[in-house]
């Protein structure tokens, strides 16, 4: 009904997919990314494209619903879904974003453009979509949303490089925990990511195709996405894409050869992996897909389930280890008021 | 032609067959809602993955019109139309006397109408509530997020009641909070109350209570909206919420909308029917809190 001209892009996708460079991409086009931003770091020199205030408020909502990141367990999404329901965290976010949405105004500085369209991006985006897509509403701004593909194994073979610990922190088997643990996350991260945005307008976007040749998947996404800034991108605007992105950026290049995990898991991945490739495609994002990534995602939630079942008594033993641990580290509790009363009473009666 | 006979309206559930397929089913039972169904049902359409809708006995021409809206919306394969030929007991004292095993019963023509779901969970749903945009995402998302949950979700309404096709006033002096989705199984089906059905659940699920201004539930004020009563002297303690809609509808039958603390007035812009405006924009573009939450008593439906 409304033909507002606002636009609110979020980027999902796993961490090191190149959810980074296309927020970028798309900034130096002219989306305004909400400031301030979170700085750049050694496992992203060109930064994040991230607003700070998004990262912190998703940090605060997965501790509440005990939620990590990278978290494999399919009920995480129904934990991360009753954060969603909240009707005071909708209105902080629609309290947040209104004013990030700006009229054309002069100051004693020049002219100022109007803000209309935002680019949201957080490897955490993910779990709390629903709440996004509710503040786009209130805002009177179209959400759209950019997924961004990258193969199981590199994105995996990327985190190992730029996450993990020294080899001399990690054991061998606690390695293959985390490459399994990864993968795992990665699929379930992935399966309902695309479950999330099917319904509304949305682009998925290859890490490759993205760095052989920005020009194509990013003017696709502007006229799918009906973003001005893309649509009427100056040259300047243009160059500075180019000198954002860094053609040398795919660093790790893993394959299955250097990754340990179980063969079924490798078959979800795989399954997953190729039916989010034919949603990349032009036209490729159709009923048939969807049904077959369901089943997918049917099939993963089934293996958790069985491995989750396996794993019980790991699960249990964490738990009283853990609670150990809690005891352990509790600071010794001064005398409690019963002993000193009964210590009073004891002295009032001279006995 | 011959009565119907009770034996054909068994109640069978799909969950004595196997296992049920992902999913949330919104379920309306029916009686002459062909006015309301163009508004409720597209955007129901659009949230959940099936729609059953069961007519009983309806003279306004309601099943055809949910049959046209359900094509017309590319929807048909999604929708199951059933009808139910009983005359049901009208909610108060005529429910109180009528047995729940009778196919009279509200009772029983709430279990017979959900048991047509083949989903894992549903949703009851009345032929006059309209879903706004924000609504929509909601149940979008809750229709795959459940899952294997167990959870049931309260989804707040808000009384509105059209005068013309750019008026209408909405109530929101109250939240009138009700459980409206359930997972399917024999620990959630419905049991007889006093006034009307009730739907268990056990006391191990989870309640999840949606924000405001996901639905609105329309009223007509050229129409008897008491009429599926048994009688409209409402007792203020335990139909509280049918009372105050008496009240609004009395009070905006006398000119007097403006006296009732909560109501407001909403015009549209021309050229745009005042329930597409509220449902689209306006419910949205609102500041929240919406509902003034006045002092009233609430009992759960």
């Amino acid at each position: 009904m409304s033909e507002s001209r606002r636009r609110v892009v979020f980027v999902v996708g796993s961490g090191r997919s190149g959810t980074s460079t296309v927020a970028g991409a798309l900034q130096a086009l002219g989306m305004h990314v909400p400031q301030p931003e979170v700085r750049a770091d050694e496992t992203n020199p060109k930064g994040f494209a991230e607003s700070r205030w998004v990262v912190d408020l998703h940090h605060e909502l997965l501790q509440r619903c005990h939620v990590q990141v990278s978290d494999a367990r399919p009920s995480a999404w129904y934990e991360t879904g009753k954060a969603i329901a909240s009707g005071i965290t909708r209105a902080r976010l629609t309290e947040w974003m209104g004013p990030q949405f700006k009229e054309a105004q002069v100051t004693e500085l020049g002219e100022e453009p109007a803000i209309d369209e935002l680019v949201i991006k957080d490897p955490r985006l993910a779990w709390f979509l629903g709440l996004w897509k509710s503040a786009a509403l209130r805002c009177d701004a179209q959400a759209a949303h950019v997924t961004m593909l990258r193969h199981v194994t590199e994105v995996v073979g990327s985190k190992k490089r730029y996450y993990a610990p020294g080899p001399s922190v990690i054991s061998r088997r606690g390695s293959a925990f985390s490459e399994v643990q990864r993968t795992a996350a990665w699929v379930n991260m992935m399966l309902h990511t695309e479950r999330a945005t099917r319904d509304g307008k949305r682009a998925f976007v290859r890490y490759d195709d993205l760095l052989s040749d920005w020009t194509v998947p990013v003017f696709r996404l502007g006229q799918e996405l009906d973003l001005e800034a893309v649509k009427a991108a100056s040259a300047n605007d243009i160059r500075k894409v180019h000198q954002f992105i860094d053609p040398d950026l795919k660093r790790v290049q893993t394959t299955w050869d250097e990754i340990e995990v179980p063969a079924r898991l490798r078959e979800l991945a795989e399954e997953t992996w190729r039916g989010l490739s034919k949603l990349a495609e032009p036209g490729g994002d159709t009923p048939d897909v969807h049904a077959l990534l369901d089943e997918v995602r049917e099939a993963y939630i089934a293996f958790y389930d069985e491995a989750e079942a396996v794993a019980q008594s790991s699960v249990v033993a964490a738990r009283r280890e853990g609670r150990q641990q809690a005891l352990d580290e509790r600071p010794p509790t001064p005398e409690g008021f019963g002993v000193r009363a009964r210590r009073k009473i004891r002295r009032t009666l001279g006995q | 032609m011959s009565d119907p006979d009770p034996a054909d309206f068994p109640i069978h559930w799909a969950w004595e067959d196997g296992p049920l397929t992902p999913g949330l089913t919104c379920v309306f039972r029916v009686k002459n809602e062909a006015r309301n169904l163009p508004w409720v049902l597209p955007p129901m359409f659009d949230a959940v993955q099936h729609v059953v809708l069961v007519d009983n006995g309806s003279d306004d021409g309601t099943a055809d019109i949910a049959q046209r809206v359900a094509e017309e919306h590319g929807a048909a394969d999604r929708f199951t139309l059933a009808h139910y030929p009983f005359q049901v007991a009208r909610a108060g004292a005529e429910h109180l006397h009528t047995p729940p095993d009778s196919v009279h019963s509200l009772t029983y023509f709430y279990n017979w109408s959900f048991s047509h779901v083949r989903t894992s969970y549903s949703m009851k749903w009345d032929g006059d509530m309209v879903l706004t945009a924000e609504g929509v995402e909601l149940l979008r998302d809750l229709s795959w997020q459940l899952e294997d949950s167990n959870a049931v979700v309260a989804v707040p309404r808000h009384p509105m009641s059209v005068e013309s096709e750019s008026v209408a006033w909405l109530d929101l002096g109250y939240r009138f909070l009700e459980p409206w989705v359930y997972p399917m199984g024999p620990e959630f089906t419905f049991v007889k109350a006093f006034e009307w059905e009730v739907r268990e659940f056990p006391s191990t699920s989870e309640r999840i209570v949606a924000p405001e201004g996901m639905c609105v539930e329309l009223k007509w004020l050229d129409q008897d909206e008491f009429a599926h009563w048994s009688d409209t002297v409402f007792d203020p303690v335990r139909t509280p919420r049918k009372a105050r809609e008496l009240e609004v509808m009395k009070a905006l039958h006398e000119s007097r909308g403006h006296e009732i603390e909560g109501l407001k007035r909403i015009e549209a812009p021309a050229g745009v029917h005042v329930v597409d405006y509220v449902t689209k924009q306006w419910m949205q573009l609102e500041p929240r809190p919406l509902t003034l939450r006045l002092e009233l008593q609430e009992q759960g439906g």
